[in-house]
């Protein structure tokens, strides 16, 4: 299960992620996300209550990190020690802007 | 037409043919021995009667206006036949009179709770049934034969019912077929297929959803085992054994009661479930439970009599039950087998011990060393079991998406079972959802297919095995080239991440193509 709550401030938008970034549950954030990125200027992904990530996760990460690049910052932050693992084992914690 | 009276009822013998010709100076017969006596019933002895016609038919329906309970008995197929076309089979009592089979010299070829089956000739067995009065059982044995076939179970039904000596016995078709007994006992070296097909048969029954009131609950049977102990073993001993009983969950799925090799028969290449008349629903243990009786606990004490009953040896009969209850749990491990073997014994010994005293067990001395002997298991067992449930150690579910949840619900139970850590939970269940999803979406593509999942937890040194089956398409994961992760965001490609993932988080990781399988092995230290 993921619970999405999105909120928008001054043209930046703030994904909050509760739960579980899984294949299950990978596409509707695909989905919320890559529709919202159209004239904002940042993103801000809050994974405070975010427990897990499998590689379908990442690719969301990694497909809106391509479509922002370049056009709008990208933030992650609040990331728990075993997301933190992954990310680094995967690399992605050197893409990405991890806090 | 002579007849005799047997108590206050009178019995009337029918004989050759009644047809229009002469069945109104037969029924003048019958009224002039009626209006005789003062009788309470009548019974029509249709042994020598060879035809009726319609004619004849109205002479009986006069005789049952003034004698509703009226029964006719000992009819010959022909009339039978006559008489249940015309719905005389359900106005009044008609029974068939049977055909008589010897079975001097004839092969036993099965054996279960309440009789013997023999072969008759090269097409045909024969159940002969212990209780001399068993119309009752054989009536209950064809209708629970008949459900169990209707819900996709293969099994013999049988066709005739006849007299063997002072028993009754039914008839069934059974052609060139022999137990699996019989082929462990003659055929060692094809136990590994034995045991294939016996667990498949098992969990078969076990998947088998019963509809509600069609059949007893075996935990009612339990509880009377379980109650029967109270004054025979020590009080706390009785108490956890009731309690345990107690708390096995209701299950409405099937359970055949007596399940052993005996009752399991290869019939070309079919194989067949036979003995149905302790067919039940209920959870799992009960029939683990009758399977440890016949392959060790009757035989325990004193080894021969399996082989009596089985004519295979104890250490067979061992091996056979052990790995079988490996092999239906999903598991390598034989600790795993060890602990839901010894599930089995609580409700195993409870059971033989009581069956023992009610068949006369305490008057001889064998006997009485023997119940001490379950006795002493019992309790020692007891001792170590806190509860009957068990889970199997393998999921078997569909190769999709949808499925994943219940698959890491499955592996997370039993990795926190182990106390597993949750960090190490997290990275398994990131590996089992990337094969997972992997099978799901290659292996049967475009097509659809199953994949099996099975959860081991060793220890010394502690680590958990997960391994994944599939019938795909042959393919080796771990030869996909690992993705370079120094790559930056723009040379990156979406995807392929996954088996490196998996390689990341396990400690070992093991492809093997066998027998038309993918097999995927992942193991990971604690």
């Amino acid at each position: 299960m993921l619970n999405i709550i999105k909120k928008e401030e001054e043209g930046k938008l703030l994904f909050e992620l509760e739960g579980r970034l899984d294949t299950i549950t990978a596409p509707d954030l695909e989905k919320d996300l890559m529709s919202s990125l159209e004239g904002i200027s940042g993103l801000l992904l809050d994974f405070e209550k975010l427990e897990y990530i499998s590689s379908a996760g990442l690719r969301v990460l990694l497909s809106a990190h391509k479509a922002t690049a370049g056009k709008t910052e990208m933030k992650i932050v609040h990331v728990n020690d075993i997301i933190m693992e992954i990310f680094e084992t995967t690399g992605f914690s050197d893409i990405l802007d991890i806090e | 037409m002579p007849e005799n009276t047997k108590g206050r009822e009178l019995v009337i013998a029918l004989e050759g043919r009644i047809d229009s010709g002469n069945s109104a100076e037969v029924e003048e017969r019958i009224f002039r021995e009626l209006s005789d006596k003062d009788i309470a019933g009548v019974v029509l002895d249709a042994e020598k009667l060879s035809y009726i016609s319609s004619a004849g038919l109205r002479v009986i329906l006069r005789v049952r206006k003034n004698y509703p309970d009226m029964k006719v008995v000992n009819v010959c197929p022909e009339v039978y036949d006559i008489l249940d076309m015309t719905g005389f089979t359900e106005m009044m009592t008609v029974e068939r009179a049977y055909r008589v089979v010897n079975i001097e010299g004839c092969e036993e070829i099965g054996r279960g709770a309440n009789g013997t089956i023999y072969r008759i000739d090269k097409d045909n067995v024969v159940k002969v049934y212990n209780n001399a009065d068993a119309l009752e059982d054989i009536r209950h044995e064809r209708e629970v034969a008949k459900l169990a076939l209707i819900l996709g179970i293969p099994t013999a039904i049988s066709y005739d019912v006849v007299k063997v000596g002072e028993s009754y016995g039914s008839v069934f078709e059974l052609l060139n077929a022999s137990s699996f007994s019989k082929i462990l006992a003659t055929e060692p070296e094809k136990m590994d297929w034995c045991v294939k097909e016996y667990v498949e048969m098992l969990k078969k029954i076990q998947s088998t959803l019963v509809p509600k009131g069609k059949l007893p609950d075996i935990k009612d049977e339990a509880l009377k085992w379980a109650r029967f102990m109270k004054d025979h073993i020590p009080e706390d001993a009785a108490e956890k054994l009731l309690s345990l009983v107690e708390a096995v969950p209701h299950d409405d799925h099937m359970v055949h009661g007596d399940y052993h090799t005996k009752n399991l028969m290869l019939q070309g290449d079919e194989v067949l479930l036979i003995d149905m008349d302790t067919l039940a629903i209920g959870h799992p243990i009960f029939e683990l439970a009758a399977m440890f009786n016949a392959f060790t606990g009757f035989s325990e004490y004193d080894h021969n009599v399996i082989k009596e009953f089985q004519g295979f040896d104890f250490e067979t009969g061992r091996s056979f039950w052990l790995r079988s209850l490996a092999a239906y749990l999903g598991t390598d491990n034989e600790k795993t087998v060890l602990e839901v073997e010894d599930k089995a014994r609580v409700v195993g010994y409870a059971r033989i011990i009581r069956r023992s005293m009610r068949h006369g067990g305490l008057e001889t001395e064998k006997g009485r060393a023997e119940i001490e002997f379950w006795k002493e298991r019992l309790i020692e067992v007891l001792g170590r079991v806190d509860s009957l449930v068990f889970e199997r150690n393998e999921l078997d579910v569909e190769a999709e998406d949808a499925n994943i949840p219940a698959v890491l619900a499955f592996l997370d139970r039993r990795l926190e079972e182990a106390g597993c850590p949750m960090k190490l939970q997290m990275q398994i269940d990131l590996a089992v959802e990337e094969i997972f999803v992997n099978i799901a979406h290659y292996a049967y593509a475009p097509g659809k297919g199953r994949v099996k999942v099975n959860c081991d937890v060793f220890d010394d040194p502690r680590y958990v095995q997960i391994r994944f089956t599939d019938s795909g398409i042959p393919y080796d994961p771990l030869e996909h080239e690992d993705p370079d992760v120094t790559l930056s965001a723009e040379e990156r490609q979406i995807g392929g991440l996954g088996i490196y993932l998996v390689k990341q988080a396990m400690d070992d990781v093991q492809y093997e193509y066998k027998d038309g399988q993918n097999i995927l092995t992942l193991k990971k230290f604690f």
